[in-house]
C-alpha cells in the first residue's frame, strides 16, 4: 500500500484537491448568506495565527506561544484606547507592535537563554493569560470585561466596485479592515518567503541550518526576526478578537484559538495559500456549529461541527507520515536493484580470497 | 613569491574530548596548483580546514593570504577572503533550485525583493564560464549526487574563491563523475586558483595532485611534490606509527565457520549505498581483521552484522542460523558480543550508573531478575567482580562513570560484553582514545578469548593494531572487500596501498 | 565531600530561581500598590497556613488568642487545624496535578515528549461519571430498589468499593488507549508525538464538551453539565466521613485521593527503578543508540510508557469527578490541568519526591492567590508568579554555564599534554 500511495502521489493530492474544492462549493451553496459570511469573519484570527504559526515553523521554531501573543493583542488594543480617544487604528499597532515584542522577547529566551521550547510557551502562555486579567483589574477597575463605549470599533469597509458583483459581492465586501488585513497578509507573507532574500533565508535556516550557516547566514538573527514578525502577526490577530465585534476585551478571549490556529498551520503543511482555505475550513465549521445552535430543528449537535476540523488534521497528520515512509521504501528497493546488477560485475573484479587449505 | 596561503603554527585542542587536533601545524599552497592533504580519519585534515573557513577558531597560529595575515573567525571571513569549501556532506537546501541554493546569502534583490531573472543569469553564465553545465531552475533534491557536488562547487565559485577545499569529493562519486571532476580541478588550477584536496585514497593524490601533505595525528608528518614520492611512501607516512606495539601469539587453529556474511547491501543514513556487495567468514578460534579507513562503510558493516541497521539485500549466518532479520536481543542470544566503536553513546549510557550499563545485555536473565523486579544486589555484585578481574580504576559500584577516562570506559564495555562467553564478538575500533596500559589488556584480552575458540571480528583504523592481533586481514574500500590476506602477503605496505583503493592485482599478482 | 557539594548545588540552583522569580514578580505587586513582602507574606499564608497565619513565622508557629480565656497560645502552625488548614486545600488540588505530573514523567522516561495529559484526563473523567451514576442506576434496577436511601450494611459497602473502582478501571483504560495512538503513530509513522497529542487534546476536549452539551446533559442548566454520580460512586473526602471529626481537614475534599496519588506514586517509582520494564524505559531515554545495541526493545518500551500515562492522566480525571467534581460542567477541561503537570515534571526534574512537593507548592500558590484578600489584589497574582519562577528554574542551563564559565575564569588553564592526543 505505501508504494501505491508513493508511485501515485501526485495524481492523489490533486484528487483531493479537488474533491476538497468540490466539497467546498457544495457548502457555499447551501448555506444561508449570513453563515458564510460570519465563516470568513470567524476565519480571521485563525489566518492570522496560522500565518504567525507558519512563518516560525518555517524557520525551524515551533511557537508554541501564539496563544498568549494573541491574547496580549487583544489587551493591548483594547487598553491603549480606553478612554484615551485615540484612532482604532492605534490600538492595532499598539497590539502589532506588544505581539512583536513579546515575539522578540521569546526568540531571544528560547535561542540565547535556551529555555525549553515547551516550557517557555506554555510558561509565557500562562504569565500573559493572568497579567492581562491583573492589569485589567489593578489598573482599569474592571472585572471581567474591559470596554470603554468611546473605543470605536475598527471601520467596515465595503469594497467600491466588488460589492455591485451580484452573489460574490455581497460574501467579499463589507468586512471589517481586519478581515482584509488578514487576507493581505497571506499575500504578504507568500511574498516574503518566496521572493525576498529575508523570506529565503528564513526556509534556508529552517530547512537545512547548516547549508544557511556555511554560506555566513547568521542563524540565530533570522530566526529572532522570524519569531518577531511571527509574534506580530498574532498581535493583529489579537486585535480583531478584541476590536473587530465587540471592541472590548474579554478575558481569556482567545479561548485556545492559538492552538487552533497551529493546528491549521500544520494542515497547511506551513504554506500561506493551503492556510488561507484551512483557516476557511475551520472558520466555516466554527460558523456552521453557531447556526445549528440557534436552528432548534436541526437536531445535528454543533459540538460535532466542530471536531470535524481537529479530526481531519489528524488524518492530515498521518497521512503526510505515510507519504514520507513510503518515500523511503522506494529509495531503498531502488538502491537494491542498482547495485543487484552491478554486484555480479563488481565481483569479477576482486580476487576471491587465497585458499584456505594448506 | 608569497604562497597564495599559508597557515603557520596553527594549534587546536578540543577540551571536550581531551584531542589535540591540530599541533603546531604548518600548511602552504601555491597559487595555481592542487593540493593534496593526505592523512587517515582523525588525522586532524578537516579541523585544519574548518579552522581554514572560520567553522572553527585555533588556540594559536596565523593565517596568510598572499603574504598577508588575516583573522578568519567565521565562514563569512573566509567568503570574504575568497576561499570556498566544498564539504563531504553537502550543504544544500533541498527543496531550494540550484540558482537559490549557490545564491544563498547573496541574491541579487531590490528593496529586499530577488531579481530571479537576474539571479537565473547569473548562474548560467556561471555554469558556462566553468564548463559545468547546469540547469538553474532544477530542484536539488531531484539531482544526482555528481550534480548536487557541481552545485556546491559553483557556489564557491561564485563568490569567487581563489583558495578552493573539496573534502573528500570523490567519495560519493561514480568513476566516470570522478574523471569530470578531475578535469575541473585541473582547469581551476591551470586558471590560478588553489585546490585543496582532502583525501585518503592516494591513486587520486598520485593522479591529480602537484603537491602533497601528509597529516598524522594532528601533525605534519611530511610535504613534498607528488612526482617525488611512490605510493609506497605514502602509505607508510599515512599509517605508520612509533610505538610498534607487540603481542604474544599463537598461531591461530580456526574450526568451524561462525559468522558467514553473503552478497551483503546495506545503505547508510542517507539512503546512500555504503555496503556494495560484501562476502565474509569469521570461524571459532580466529581473529579476522578488517581493515580500512575510516568512512568506508564499516560502520554500517557491523551495525548490519550486529542487527543495530536494516539490510537491504543479502544475509547474515550465525551458526548456519539466518539472522539477516533477526532482533539485536536475538543476536545476543546466540552469543553474539559486539564492542562498538562509541563507547559514549552507543557503548554506554553515560547518564546512570556502572550498575545499570553493565547488566543492560543481561537484565532479562535469571539470576538477575526476580519475576518483574531487577535483583538490585546481585547486578552490584557483578559489577564489583568485573571492576576486580578487569582492574577498571576508580570505577565504584552504584556510581556514575561520565568522569571516568576512555580507557576505564572501554574496559567496562569490554568486561560486559565477554561476561557470558560469546562464541563471536565483533570489537570495533576496541583501543579507540585508550591509554597505553589499557590497551594492551584489551589486546590481551581478545587473544585470550580467541585462544578459548571465540570467532572474533576486528576493526580497526590502526594497522599496527591489525597487524598484531589478526590471523587473517580483509581490507574495505568503498563498501567492498578488496582483498583478504594472511600469512607473507599480510604486510604494513600492502595493506596500506588497499587501503587506498589500489587494485589487488596490481599489488599481489606474482603471488597469485 | 563532593556529594555534599553536588546536593547543595542541585538544592541552591532552584531556590535561586524561586527566589528570582518571587522578586521579579514584586514588581507586580508594587504595581497593584501594595507591599511585596507583606503580599507574599499573606500568599503563602493562604496557601500553606493555618488559621491566624499572617507572616511568614506564622507558617510555623502561630498565635491565637483562646477564645475562653483570652490569653494567646502558640500553635505548632503545621498542624493547627481549628477551622481548617490550607494545606488541606492545597493537596486536594495538588492531587490531579501530581497524577499528571506523573504521567508526564513516565512519558518523559521513554524520550516521548507527549503532552497529551489534558484529552486523557478528560476522557476518563466523563467514563468516570458515566459508570458513576449510570452503574448505579442501573443496579437499583436490577435489584428492584426504589430508595437509593434504603441500601445500607453490607450491599451499601460493597456498592461503595465496587462502583469507585470500576469507573476508576474505566477512565484508566480509557486513557491509556487514547495514549496509545500517539505511540502506536510515533513508531510505525514516526508522527511527532508534540504535535499528534496537541490535536488529540483539542479532538478530546471537544468531544466531551459535544456529550456534555448532548447526549449526557443532566438538566437545562445555562452551562451544560451532566449526571451527578451516585452517592456510592463518591469517594467520599475526610472531611465528612472518616476525619469527620479532626478540624483540620474541614473546609476541603480532601480524600482518598491523595492516597491513591502517594500510591501511585509509589508504584511508579518501584516501577520506574526497580523493575525490568522500568529499566528499559529509563534506558531508552536520552540514549536510544545503546538501548537499541544492548538488545532492549525500544518500540516495546515507548508503548508501555504511553499506556501507563495515559492510564494516570485517566487516573486524574477519574479521582477529580468521583472524588471533588461528581459531575463533569462544561469547561472543565479548559483548566488545564494536563498542561500544569506537565510543567511540574518538568520543574521537578522527573524525580518523584519532587512531583508530589513542586505539585504541593504550585497548588498552594494558585490557592494562595485566589484568597489573597490583602489590599485588593487581583487572584491572577499567584498563576503570575508561578509562571515566572518557572522561567527562572528553566533558566537553570544557562546558570550553570554562567557559573561554570566564571570559574574557569579563576583557575588555571589545564595544560596540553600530548600523551592525550591518543585519539583524534
Amino acid at each position: 500500500m505505501l508504494e501505491f500511495i508513493s508511485t501515485h502521489q501526485k495524481t492523489l493530492q490533486r484528487l483531493l484537491i479537488i474533491g476538497g474544492g468540490i466539497l467546498a462549493l457544495l457548502f457555499l451553496f447551501a448555506l444561508p448568506q449570513n453563515v458564510i459570511k460570519s465563516s470568513i469573519r470567524l476565519s480571521t484570527p485563525f489566518l492570522l495565527g496560522s500565518l504567525a504559526a507558519l512563518i516560525a515553523s518555517r524557520a525551524g521554531v515551533l511557537n508554541l506561544a501564539i496563544e498568549g501573543k494573541m491574547l496580549l493583542g487583544a489587551f493591548i488594543a483594547v487598553a491603549v484606547l480606553y478612554k484615551t480617544n485615540l484612532d482604532p487604528w492605534v490600538g492595532v499597532l499598539a497590539a502589532t507592535i506588544s505581539g512583536g515584542l513579546l515575539g522578540t522577547i521569546f526568540a531571544v529566551l528560547y535561542l540565547r537563554i535556551r529555555i525549553n521550547l515547551v516550557i517557555l510557551a506554555l510558561a509565557l502562555n500562562l504569565f500573559v493569560a493572568n497579567a492581562t486579567v491583573f492589569f485589567m483589574r489593578v489598573w482599569y477597575d474592571s472585572y471581567g470585561t474591559l470596554a470603554d463605549p468611546s473605543i470605536q470599533g475598527l471601520p467596515t469597509i465595503d469594497l467600491p466596485i466588488i460589492q455591485d458583483i451580484p452573489v460574490a459581492g455581497t460574501i467579499l465586501s463589507g468586512y471589517n479592515a481586519i478581515v482584509y488585513i488578514g487576507w493581505l497578509m497571506v499575500i504578504v507573507i507568500w511574498l516574503i518567503l518566496e521572493r525576498t532574500k529575508f523570506g529565503r533565508h528564513i526556509r534556508a535556516v529552517g530547512e537545512n541550518k547548516e547549508a544557511a550557516e556555511t554560506v555566513g547566514i547568521n542563524v540565530t538573527r533570522v530566526q529572532i526576526f522570524a519569531l518577531t514578525l511571527s509574534g506580530m502577526l498574532a498581535g493583529i490577530a489579537g486585535a480583531f478578537l478584541s476590536l473587530g465585534v465587540l471592541s472590548q476585551f474579554l478575558e481569556n478571549m482567545s479561548a485556545g484559538r492559538g492552538w487552533i490556529a497551529l493546528t491549521v498551520a500544520i494542515f497547511a503543511l506551513n504554506r500561506p495559500l493551503p492556510a488561507f482555505f484551512t483557516s476557511l475550513f475551520f472558520g466555516a465549521a466554527e460558523a456552521i456549529s453557531l447556526y445549528i445552535a440557534r436552528q432548534p430543528e436541526i437536531t445535528i449537535p454543533p459540538d460535532l461541527i466542530s471536531l470535524l476540523p481537529q479530526v481531519a488534521t489528524l488524518l492530515a497528520l498521518i497521512a503526510v507520515a505515510l507519504r514520507i515512509r513510503g518515500s523511503e521504501v522506494m529509495k531503498r528497493r531502488a538502491f537494491v536493484q542498482q547495485f543487484s546488477q552491478e554486484f555480479d560485475d563488481l565481483k569479477r573484479k576482486i580476487i576471491p580470497p587465497p585458499p584456505q587449505e594448506t | 613569491m608569497a604562497s597564495a596561503l599559508e597557515m603557520r603554527g596553527i594549534t587546536k585542542f578540543f577540551a571536550s574530548s581531551s584531542v589535540l587536533a591540530s599541533n603546531n601545524v604548518d600548511f602552504s599552497v601555491q597559487a595555481g596548483t592542487v593540493h593534496a592533504l593526505v592523512g587517515e580519519n582523525g588525522a586532524g585534515k578537516t579541523t585544519l580546514m574548518n579552522i581554514l573557513y572560520g567553522l572553527i577558531s585555533p588556540d594559536s597560529g596565523d593565517i596568510l593570504i598572499d603574504g598577508q595575515t588575516v583573522k578568519i573567525t567565521h565562514p563569512d571571513d573566509a567568503i570574504r577572503n575568497k576561499i570556498g569549501m566544498v564539504h563531504q556532506h553537502f550543504k544544500l537546501v533541498p527543496s531550494f533550485t540550484i540558482a537559490e541554493n549557490i545564491m544563498l546569502g547573496i541574491e541579487p534583490s531590490q528593496m529586499g525583493f530577488i531579481n530571479r531573472t537576474q539571479e537565473a543569469d547569473a548562474v548560467r553564465k556561471l555554469s558556462e564560464e566553468f564548463g559545468l553545465p547546469v540547469d538553474p531552475t532544477l530542484r536539488v533534491q531531484d539531482l544526482s549526487v555528481g550534480m548536487q557536488q557541481r552545485v556546491e562547487i559553483l557556489k564557491s565559485l561564485q563568490r569567487d574563491a581563489r583558495i578552493l577545499i573539496l573534502d573528500e569529493p570523490t567519495a560519493v562519486l561514480t568513476p566516470q563523475e570522478v574523471r569530470e571532476l578531475y578535469v575541473i580541478i585541473r582547469r581551476l588550477a591551470d586558471e590560478g586558483r588553489s585546490v585543496i584536496l582532502i583525501t585518503h585514497k592516494l591513486i587520486e593524490v598520485i593522479e591529480i595532485a602537484d603537491h602533497l601533505t601528509v597529516m598524522r595525528r594532528g601533525q605534519v608528518v611530511g610535504t613534498d611534490d607528488v612526482k617525488n614520492v611512490t605510493v609506497k611512501e605514502i602509505a607508510n607516512l599515512m599509517v605508520g606509527r612509533e610505538v610498534i606495539l607487540t603481542v604474544d601469539r599463537k598461531p591461530a587453529t580456526p574450526g568451524q565457520v561462525v559468522l558467514k556474511v553473503e552478497k551483503l547491501l546495506v545503505a547508510d543514513n542517507n539512503g546512500l549505498p555504503a555496503i556494495t556487495g560484501v562476502d565474509l567468514e569469521v570461524r571459532e578460534g580466529e581473529i579476522l581483521g578488517l581493515a580500512g579507513v575510516s568512512g568506508n562503510g564499516q560502520t554500517e558493516l557491523i551495525e548490519a552484522i550486529a542487527g543495530t541497521r536494516q539490510i537491504d539485500s543479502g544475509h547474515v549466518y550465525l551458526f548456519d542460523t539466518d539472522i539477516t532479520t533477526s532482533t539485536v536481543k536475538t543476536r545476543r542470544n546466540k552469543s553474539m558480543a559486539h564492542i562498538p566503536e562509541d563507547r559514549m553513546t552507543t557503548g554506554l549510557n553515560l547518564r546512570t550508573n556502572i550498575d545499570e550499563n553493565i547488566v543492560v545485555t543481561m537484565y532479562d536473565h535469571d539470576e538477575y531478575h526476580n519475576g518483574n523486579l531487577l535483583r538490585y544486589g546481585k547486578i552490584r555484585d557483578l559489577a564489583r567482580t568485573l571492576i576486580q578481574k578487569f582492574n577498571i580504576k576508580s570505577a565504584q559500584v552504584g556510581e556514575g562513570i561520565s568522569t571516568l577516562s576512555g580507557g576505564n570506559l572501554q574496559k567496562i564495555v569490554v568486561a560486559r560484553e565477554l561476561e557470558g562467553n560469546p562464541k563471536f564478538i565483533i570489537a570495533n575500533q576496541p583501543t579507540r582514545g585508550v591509554d597505553v596500559g589499557s590497551i594492551e589488556f584489551i589486546h590481551q584480552t581478545l587473544i585470550d578469548t580467541r585462544d578459548a575458540g571465540t570467532a572474533v571480528l576486528l576493526v580497526s583504523v590502526e594497522l599496527d593494531e591489525i597487524l598484531a592481533l589478526s590471523d587473517r586481514v580483509a581490507v574495505i574500500y568503498e563498501g567492498q572487500i578488496m582483498g583478504i590476506l594472511e600469512g607473507d602477503d599480510l604486510n604494513k605496505e600492502t595493506l596500506g596501498l588497499l587501503m587506498a583503493g589500489a587494485n589487488i592485482d596490481d599489488i599481489v599478482g606474482a603471488t597469485l | 565531600m563532593k556529594r555534599l557539594r553536588q546536593i547543595i548545588e542541585d538544592f541552591s540552583i532552584p531556590t535561586i530561581a524561586v527566589i528570582l522569580g518571587l522578586v521579579a514578580s514584586s514588581f507586580f505587586v508594587v504595581l497593584a500598590g501594595v507591599s511585596p513582602t507583606e503580599t507574599f507574606a499573606r500568599l503563602f499564608c493562604e496557601g500553606f497556613g493555618s488559621r491566624g497565619c499572617e507572616t511568614f513565622g506564622d507558617l510555623l508557629f502561630v498565635e491565637i488568642e483562646d477564645e475562653d480565656t483570652g490569653l494567646f497560645v502558640t500553635h505548632f502552625a503545621p498542624t493547627y487545624g481549628d477551622r481548617g488548614h490550607a494545606l488541606a486545600l492545597a493537596l486536594e488540588q495538588a492531587t490531579p496535578l501530581i497524577l499528571t505530573a506523573l504521567s508526564a514523567t513516565v512519558a518523559f522516561k521513554v524520550g516521548m515528549f507527549s503532552i497529551g495529559m489534558d484529552g486523557q484526563l478528560v476522557l476518563g473523567a466523563v467514563v468516570a461519571t458515566v459508570i458513576g451514576y449510570a452503574l448505579p442506576n442501573q443496579i437499583y434496577l436490577w435489584a428492584g430498589v426504589e430508595d437509593p436511601e434504603m441500601v445500607v450494611g453490607l450491599p451499601l459497602i460493597m456498592m461503595q468499593i465496587f462502583i469507585p473502582t470500576l469507573a476508576i478501571s474505566g477512565a484508566m483504560i480509557t486513557g491509556a488507549f487514547y495514549s496509545w495512538i500517539a505511540g502506536f503513530l510515533k513508531i510505525k509513522l514516526n508522527v511527532n508525538e508534540l504535535i499528534s497529542t496537541i490535536v488529540l487534546n483539542a479532538i478530546a476536549v471537544q468531544f466531551v464538551g459535544y456529550l456534555i452539551n448532548f447526549p449526557l446533559r443532566a438538566d437545562l442548566n445555562n452551562v451544560g453539565r451532566s449526571e451527578r454520580i451516585d452517592d456510592t460512586a463518591w469517594l467520599i473526602p475526610f472531611s465528612r466521613a472518616i476525619f469527620e471529626d479532626i478540624d483540620w481537614f474541614s473546609g476541603s475534599r480532601l480524600g482518598i485521593g491523595i492516597v491513591i496519588a502517594v500510591i501511585m506514586g509509589i508504584i511508579i517509582w518501584v516501577f520506574l527503578w526497580r523493575t525490568k520494564a522500568g529499566y528499559e524505559q529509563r534506558m531508552t531515554q536520552g540514549a536510544r543508540k545503546f538501548a537499541v545495541f544492548g538488545g532492549i526493545p525500544a518500540e516495546r518500551a515507548i508503548i508501555r510508557a504511553m499506556l501507563i500515562s495515559g492510564a494516570l492522566s485517566g487516573l486524574a480525571g477519574a479521582v477529580q469527578i468521583l472524588g471533588v467534581e461528581r459531575r463533569i460542567v462544561d469547561g472543565f477541561a479548559s483548566s488545564g490541568i494536563g498542561f500544569d503537570g506537565v510543567l511540574i515534571a518538568i520543574l521537578a526534574k522527573e524525580s518523584i519526591l519532587g512531583i508530589f512537593i513542586v505539585g504541593t507548592l504550585f497548588a498552594g500558590l494558585k490557592i494562595g492567590s485566589i484568597n489573597l484578600q490583602f489590599g485588593d489584589i487581583p487572584r491572577q497574582l499567584g498563576s503570575m508568579i508561578i509562571a515566572l519562577i518557572i522561567l527562572f528554574t528553566s533558566m537553570e542551563d544557562f546558570f550553570r554555564d554562567w557559573i561554570t564559565r566564571i570559574r574557569l575564569r579563576f583557575s588555571p588553564i589545564r595544560d596540553v599534554t600530548p600523551e592525550k592526543s591518543k585519539d583524534v
